[in-house]
């Protein structure tokens, strides 16, 4: 059994609320009023601090401590949020989540520096509240004046759950904060702290009564509570005139605290209530009964699971599912019905099995597409060029291991739609376009793919300076026969640029070419079209999983090989006037043109081929090629396993797969053999193999 | 004239908030555990929550409950203002000078 490191459970939640944080920073530039967007920034600001001093991360809390309340003067109002104030609110972020990752190597003089910054915004009444302002408002709040005690006000009782704690919550903040509307005299009830052999020292037990002379309203005592709500019980009556005037007298002798609460009998005694004039106004926020049933809701929509664990039962799966085929195969060769019987009952639930595990695996990728916001705006300041950056299907899901591959193409592509595509604002101009850039990220299922696309709406590609340039770096012979497809391809070779100048975006020439290189290790492809003046799209194809895929199980010769079915259209018996001409390239699919590769060509497979050849159709886009077989054996549940390095300059092969027999069957990777359907096309390739 | 030897000590550290408190606990019940008195030195502490509050009280009772006692020496301001904050008297706990925590009788 593995016990969770609290410290790494903290840095994980931490990481969650500050994608939230940034998300909300970002959503605020375009629009600052939105108090849903404030209010979210705030709690997760309140949460880390919380968190951080519950972990012993003090510096966290500290600064955190003064970033939220600089915060709160937008929170309530006082300040408006701009620009200026968002970028350093995000400096603000990176600083606490570098505090948080590698406390030793941050740098007190850049958190001061973002502090002075941050208060640069903040109204001059109301200056940024040093870490150790609780202390100072208690101090004020013992010492009330006889002015403010005569105001009218609000009597509390708090009760907080008992794993207020534990989840990052300090109840002492919160009575600091009651003390900021006014003068606020706490008393805690004690009376349910247990002797130590029944205390868990991690639950909170005391409850509190606070008298609070103040005119504020309701709403506001509401909004101190408003990120523990859900974690307590809290009633509040309004104070009478004479309830003020009772205070005064039991807070007056009292230098250090209102009253002596230690023995049982002691809050009732101090109690400073008045009878309740009005009843409706007195009703406590909600019952212990809902707050039970919300916190079982909550429970059961997440859980927090390591990745590596998932991984691990991946694997398990992959295992029972070759060992179920290995069954399936030996049940076929019995009569005994019985065990015929079971072998199909445990096909079934393997199937089942792997098909929860791999949607336990499933991941929105929308959690990626957040973390570009942030890029985008960044980039879009460091270089001038406004951009509205908008994304849509962020539900749609991908396996974890997808998002975490995914992640580094995509800030190529937006990096080079951003520095190269997007033209600066006075090009925009002239050429009658907004003069704010767009770039759109967004993903789509399409049968068993998904397609992310990013799209700017730029000056396009200009397939003339990407051959010249291609020319002059010797990747192309001068006066070779391109088709602007071909020209847009050389975008991915290896130290390919086109950019005039080097910046630390882009202009090394690399990137493009490692983005292909892992859309390609992802068994994905990628298409580019642009239109000149309009702009340019990148669409990456990708599988939905990379752990297990539905294959067709294929022969050519003695060897068994397995087609993602994802990427087969049909198939087809090849005619015998076919077979017959040897040295033709194209197959007539009902009119269309189709490309074909003989596999026993290809894989150089020695004898004679079987009398009646088959041929599947494999397709990615619009792109189409015909594959000859011996025999198609039928459907396989491939569990992928990858080649070693020693294969890794095999290209026709994207992994291999256990078959119920025990022996490998080599997995097509359908796009190289796509891209060697269209030089047959093109004439260039294997004219011999026909 | 009987000499009395102070009982025995406990110096808290200087975190006794949340993430430390399940140690100072198991200290503290082990200690009263085998004793009915105990001094706790507070000098050191310069971190302490509501759990550090309910701890103390929570002993004072259960010292007072088994006909002991438990004394808080030296408290120090960070503890003070704790107990402050969350509206606790410091009349709710014995509190000794180090010139009673000395004294012979």
């Amino acid at each position: 059994m593995t016990t969770l490191d609290p410290v790494e459970v903290f840095r994980q939640e931490a990481s969650d609320l500050f994608e939230a944080l940034e998300g909300a920073l970002l959503d605020l530039g375009s629009r600052p009023d939105d108090r849903e967007l404030i209010d979210t920034a705030f709690r997760a600001l309140h949460t880390i601090k919380g968190s951080g001093a519950m972990f012993g991360f003090d510096k966290v809390a500290a600064f955190t401590h003064e970033f939220e309340t600089a915060f709160d003067q937008v929170r309530k109002g006082e300040i408006s949020v701009s620009k200026d104030l968002i970028s350093v609110a995000l400096s603000a972020k990176d600083y606490i989540r570098a505090l948080i990752e590698a406390p030793e190597g941050t740098d007190s003089i850049i958190g001061d520096a973002i502090l002075d910054e941050l208060r640069r915004f903040v109204a001059p009444a109301a200056a940024v509240v040093p870490a150790e302002a609780p202390s100072a408002a208690a101090a004020a709040a013992v010492a009330p004046t006889a002015a403010a005690a005569r105001s009218r006000g609000w009597q509390l009782h708090i009760e907080f759950d008992r794993d207020v704690l534990r989840n990052g919550s300090n109840p002492l903040d919160y009575l600091d904060d009651l003390r900021k509307l006014g003068t606020a005299f706490a008393t805690a009830r004690t009376e349910d702290v247990p002797l130590l052999d029944e205390l868990e020292p991690e639950l909170c037990f005391l409850k509190w009564d606070v008298t609070l002379n103040s005119d504020c309203d309701r709403a506001a005592i509401d909004d101190v509570f408003m990120f523990v709500q859900d974690e307590m019980v809290l009633s509040c009556e309004p104070l009478t005139d004479a309830g003020a005037e009772v205070e005064t007298a039991i807070e007056a002798p009292a230098p250090v605290i209102a009253a002596p609460p230690l023995a049982p009998s002691a809050p009732e005694a101090a109690a400073p209530l008045r009878p309740e004039p009005e009843k409706p106004a007195a009703a406590p926020a909600k019952s212990k009964g809902d707050e039970q049933r919300r916190f079982d809701d909550k429970g059961l929509a997440t859980v927090r699971v390591q990745a590596q664990r998932l991984d691990e039962l991946m694997d398990r799966v992959g295992e029972l599912v070759i060992a179920q085929a290995r069954l399936s195969q030996l049940a076929a060769t019995t009569d005994d019905i019985s065990i015929k019987a079971i072998a199909e009952e445990i096909e079934r639930l393997a199937a089942g099995l792997r098909d929860t595990t791999m949607g336990a695996r499933m991941v929105p990728i929308g959690s990626l597409f957040g973390r570009f916001r942030r890029l985008v705006h960044d980039l879009s300041r460091d270089l001038g060029k406004p951009v509205d950056f908008v994304t849509s299907g962020e539900d749609t899901e991908l396996d974890k291991t997808m998002i975490e591959r995914l992640a580094d193409p995509l800030v190529h592509l937006i990096r080079n739609a951003i520095d190269h595509g997007i033209e600066d604002t006075a090009s925009r101009a002239a050429a009658g376009k907004t003069e704010i850039g767009r770039i759109e990220i967004a993903a789509i299922h399409s049968g068993a793919q998904v397609l992310v696309t990013v799209r700017d709406n730029g000056a396009g590609l200009n397939a003339a300076r990407i051959r010249a340039k291609a020319e002059e770096q010797g990747l192309i012979q001068p006066g070779a026969v391109l088709s602007d497809d071909d020209v847009h391809q050389l975008l991915f070779q290896p130290g390919f640029s086109t950019a005039q100048t080097i910046s630390t975006l882009s202009g090394r020439g690399v990137g493009m070419d490692v983005v292909k290189r892992t859309i390609d290790a992802m068994r994905g492809s990628i298409d580019i079209s642009t239109q000149p003046g309009r702009g340019t799209t990148v669409t990456l194809r990708l599988p939905l999983t990379l752990a297990i895929i539905e294959g067709l199980l294929i022969r050519v010769g003695e060897g068994r090989y397995i087609i993602p079915l994802a990427a087969v259209e049909e198939c087809a018996e090849l005619s015998a006037e076919e077979e017959r001409v040897r040295g033709r390239d194209f197959l007539n699919m009902r009119g269309d043109l189709v490309p074909f590769l003989r596999l026993r060509d290809l894989f150089d497979v020695a004898g004679q081929p079987d009398r009646h050849q088959k041929i599947i159709i494999a397709s990615s886009g619009e792109t189409r090629v015909g594959l000859i077989a011996d025999q198609i054996i039928g459907s396989h549940q491939s569990v992928i396993k990858s080649l070693s390095k020693l294969h890794s300059d095999v290209t026709m092969f994207s992994g291999a797969t256990i078959l119920g027999d025990g022996s490998a069957a080599l997995i097509l990777d359908v796009a190289q053999l796509l891209a060697i359907g269209a030089n047959v096309g093109d004439g260039k390739h294997l004219n011999e193999a026909a | 004239m009987e000499i009395q030897s102070p009982p025995p000590s406990l110096r808290l550290p200087a975190d006794c908030s949340i993430g430390g408190i399940r140690a100072i606990y198991d200290r503290i019940r082990s200690l009263l555990t085998q004793q009915r008195d105990l001094q706790i030195d507070c000098s050191a502490v310069d971190k302490a929550d509501v759990t550090s509050v309910q701890l103390l009280l929570s002993a004072t009772r259960t010292a007072d409950e088994q006909g002991g006692r438990l004394d808080l020496t030296e408290v120090s301001q960070s503890l003070k203002c704790t107990f402050q904050r969350a509206g606790i008297p410091s009349s709710a706990f014995s509190e000794r000078s180090d010139a009673q925590h000395s004294e012979t009788k």
